[in-house]
Order: C-alpha cells, then structure tokens, then sequence
C-alpha cells in the first residue's frame, strides 16, 4: 500500500517536472536544458516576493509564474531563435543559460538550507492506512488535473492546435499560415511556466537548493527520453513507470540506489526501443 | 492578382527556376506542367515564401547556398520579402506535394488546425463547406491523417487549406500517386471550389490530362524555364504539347 501511494505521489512529481521539457522538445524540437533552472528560478522568485517582499503566498506564486513565462519566451527570442534546427548549439546555448542561472544563483549567495517554500496546507490524512499529507494529495490532484487540461488545450483551442501542427509538420503549418517562431516562442513560454508550476508544486516538500536544478534536468530528460521524445502523453506513462520504479528500488534496495533508476531507464530504452515507448511518429514513417 | 515577375532560384550554382513569369488573374485556374526536377515544387515555394524559410534554415545549418532574385507580387505590390506566415495571411494557401497531412491528428483536427488564420463562424461555415465538397470525409472524421488512402489524404489536404480561407490556392500535384477515378473526382471537386468560393487555382502537375479540360491558362516548365505558355485552346492545338504531355502523337 506504502509503495502504491508513495509510488503515485512520485510518479506525479515526476511527470510535473518532465511535461515542460515534453512539451518544448514536441512542439519546437528545442531540448531545453535550461529546464531545471527555470524550475529553480521559479522558486528563487516565489522565495523573493513573499519572504522579502512581503506579497501573500497566493499573488507571489502567480507573479512568479509570470515572471518565469517571460523568461523562457525571452530566452527564446534572444537567443534560441539564432541557433534554431541544430540540435547541438541548441543544447550547448540552452545548458549555457541553464548554467549561468543557477551558478548566478549560487554566487548571488542562494546557498545553504534556509529557503523553504510554505506547504499549501497543514496536516496529513490516511489512504489505506499510509499516511499522506495534505500537500502531497494537493499536489498528485493538480498534477493529474494538469495532464488534463493540457490535453484538452492540444485538442480544442486554436492555439493549442497550431502547437499540435506545428510539432508534427513545421513547414506544413507554416503554409497554414501559422508562424513557427511565434509558436515556438509560445511553447518555450509554456514549458518555462508549466517548470513553474512544478517547482511550486513540488519545492514545498523540501529546501530549495540550486543542485536540484540539476536533478530536475535528468529527470525530465529521463521521463522524455522513456517516453519517446516530442510525445507529452508518452512522458506522463513514463514518470509513472520510472516513478514506481523509484520506490520499489527505495523500499527494496536502497534509497541511494534512486538516482541509478532514471539513468538506468534511458541507457536501457536507447537499447532496447530508442524511439521511445510513445514515440509513435518515428515508428509510422519507418512503416511506410 | 498573383504574379512571378523573372524569378530565379539557385541552390548553389544550379539554376532551378530560370526566368520564370508566370501570372493568375482574379477567379482564374492556371496549370503549371512538367517533368519532375522541372521546378514545379521549386516554383510554388517561391511564391508560398516557404523557400525563406528553407534559405533561412539552409543557411543557419550551413548548407546550400539558395539565391531568389526577381519578384513576386501579390495585387502589384511586392511579397517577395513577406514571411510564409504572413503571405497565408494574405491569402496565399500552400496545399503541398505528398500532401504532408499531420499524421497524428484526426481528419477533424487536421481541418481545425487549417483553420488556425479562419474566424470561429468562418472555420465553422468552411467545415461545412469540405464535408459538401467531399462527403468520403463524413465517415472519416475521426480517422488519423496517417491511416488514410492517398486520395482520402489529398481531400483532406485541400479541406485544410480552404480552412485558412484561401484567395488563391496553390496545389503541388495534387493527383500524384492516384487512380484515375480518384483523379478525376478531385478535378471536378477543385473546378467547383474554384467556382463557389470565388478563389484563384494554380495547379502544378507532371502529367496535363486530367487536369487540361479545367484550366484557363497553363505554362510548360522545362529544366526550371518555361517554355510555352497559352490558354487552354492554344496550348491543345499545338502538336509538340499533345505529343509530349498528351501521349497523343
């Protein structure tokens, strides 16, 4: 029951912190390392504005949100949109950012245990006899909400539409009139908050320290890659997957094993099925 | 309305257009045939503006070195500088060779997404109007793009690009790879669009045939240059066409 629940909570954690890196990488084919900065920053900045500056909890994390949304556009259009189509000098550029917020960070004095974020709400509640705090539940409902609403955006709304096209035919949306480095702007946006959302989500758990960043790049890399890059859903199964894999590890092996799984799970899919287990449009272009 | 004044496309030092003048008035079907590597494809880039795009990414990834020279003007004012984005906006709609459907998307939300540049009641009244055209679709709705017949594809390739509300639509051999019943139900749905959405058609083709008895006025590509042109009439009365895009001799 312990590794249900627990199981659960981690897989959800995880697909919060691999659906931005999904969603850029499918729409834009932009990898971008800098994910994990950005979920850094993102509660760098929620630490700021309510600690420091006093704002309410609420108003700090929206503003933050928005501030991060920025970001990840701005490191678009100033940046990325220069090395757009080769794949290392994105990687290269968007590490480089990555790098420079975090290591500002760190040399800014951002160090040490002493920033926490507040939980949403106090106390804990049984599920089958394991206890659970209320954050926990809090978070794995907004998680799974989020998978959601994001399928539901991809499907019905215009512009989640156009990003749909664009993720599959660049040029073919192009000529629909739809402007690529406009939407990959939009998505670069959308990744960056939704690197936001997880890191408000997730960070109350904890401390916030700047090597977290790193460990959040993995992961996502490690859900995408299992999923089959470029596919968000494939990424939602895959955190699920690697998730329990997680704690079973912990609960059987070691809790310092936990690391070994993710790595693990990307040296074992780029054996075994390199295209990932959702990486069904590579699959159908070898078909035909 | 659309014009191609001396264009010329060099990748490199190969010269894919040669001088091309090509010209579609208001209301009017206007073929383009030849053989493959002609500059059929190369042609309906220039004008589309999708060739920025490749020069641009050709460029970036230090690859072929792509030279446009000459214009292209849109109700006599140069586009040649105008974003693929921007001239959809205008009304210049792509629907390109092997018809590049998204694969992942349903036959709906193919459509859905042609009609990113339409209004809500635009994209709805437009959605009506393909399932009237070709009703095949009715029962496709749902059906991915990539598990779709070539010709089922190319009907929803051209519904798409009547979605993003088209003034002249561009069609890069649309009949490739069908049978000629296939063929011929498409022909005769392009005529009828053409005819009830009051929109320009130019429609490129390897082989005339099929496509002869709707065009007004047609250019002969030959190694990037054209080397006839002439309405209809004209173009069927002249022996060296009938030979070498009739089979007729």
């Amino acid at each position: 029951m312990e590794i249900l629940v627990y199981g659960t909570i981690n897989s959800v954690s995880l697909a919060l912190m691999g659906l931005g890196f999904a969603m850029v990488y499918g729409i834009s084919r932009v990898p971008n390392f800098a994910h994990g900065a950005l979920y850094i920053i993102c509660g760098f900045v929620t630490w700021t504005l309510f600690q420091i500056v006093g704002l309410s909890y609420f108003v700090a994390i929206i503003l933050s949100l928005c501030v991060n949304g920025i970001l990840g556009m701005s490191m678009y259009r100033f940046v990325l949109i220069r090395v757009r189509g080769m794949s290392i000098s994105e990687i290269i550029a968007s590490y480089a950012i990555g790098l420079v917020i975090l290591e500002g960070l760190r040399f800014g004095g951002f160090r040490g245990m002493t920033y926490t974020l507040p939980v949403f709400m106090e106390g804990s509640l049984m599920i089958g006899g394991v206890p659970v705090d209320y954050h926990r539940v809090v978070m794995t409902i907004i998680g799974v909400a989020l998978v959601a609403g994001l399928w539901v955006f991809t499907h019905y709304t215009r512009i989640g539409l156009a990003l749909q096209g664009m993720a599959q035919d660049e040029r073919a949306a192009m000529m629909l009139g739809i402007d690529s480095d406009f939407m990959a702007m939009v998505a670069m946006g959308f990744g960056a908050v939704l690197a936001g959302v997880a890191a408000i989500l997730i960070l109350p758990l904890g401390n916030i320290v700047v090597e977290s960043g790193y460990h959040v790049l993995i992961m996502s890399i490690a859900v995408c890659i299992v999923g089959g890059l470029g596919s968000w859903m494939g990424a939602f199964f895959a955190a699920f997957i690697i998730g329990y894999a997680q704690i079973l590890t912990v609960v059987y092996i070691g809790s310092h094993f936990q690391m070994v799984v993710a790595i693990l799970a990307i040296i074992l899919t780029l054996i075994l099925k390199p295209s990932g287990l959702f990486g069904q449009q590579k699959e159908l272009e070898e078909r035909v | 309305m659309l014009e191609a004044k001396d264009l010329m496309v060099f990748y490199e030092n190969m010269l894919a257009l040669n001088n091309i003048s090509i010209k579609c008035d208001d209301n009017q079907i206007v073929g383009v045939f030849g053989a493959n590597s002609a500059g059929k494809s190369t042609l309906m880039y220039a004008l589309s503006g999708i060739m920025l795009d490749i020069q641009k990414k050709e460029d970036m990834a230090g690859g072929e070195r792509i030279t446009l020279t000459g214009d292209v003007l849109l109700q006599n004012r140069s586009i040649m500088d105008m974003k693929p984005s921007l001239r959809a906006k205008a009304g210049i709609i792509l629907c390109p060779e092997r018809r590049r459907l998204f694969k992942e998307s349903s036959v709906l939300e193919n459509l859905r997404i042609g009609g990113y540049l339409a209004t809500r009641a635009e994209a709805k009244q437009t959605m009506e109007y393909v399932m009237e055209v070709f009703p095949a679709l009715i029962k496709l709705k749902k059906r991915l793009g990539g598990f779709l017949s070539g010709g089922e594809q190319q009907m929803v390739a051209i519904g798409r690009a009547l979605m993003a509300q088209p003034k002249i639509l561009l069609l890069d051999e649309p009949l490739l790879g069908l049978s000629p019943f296939m063929q011929s139900t498409l022909i005769r749905g392009i005529k009828v669009i053409q005819e009830e959405r009051n929109i320009s058609v130019i429609i490129s083709e390897q082989y005339a045939r099929p496509v002869f008895p709707i065009v007004d006025y047609a250019y002969i590509l030959e190694n990037g240059a054209a080397v006839m042109e002439g309405t209809r009439e004209e173009l069927m009365d002249n022996p060296d066409v009938k030979a070498a895009y009739f089979g007729v001799s």
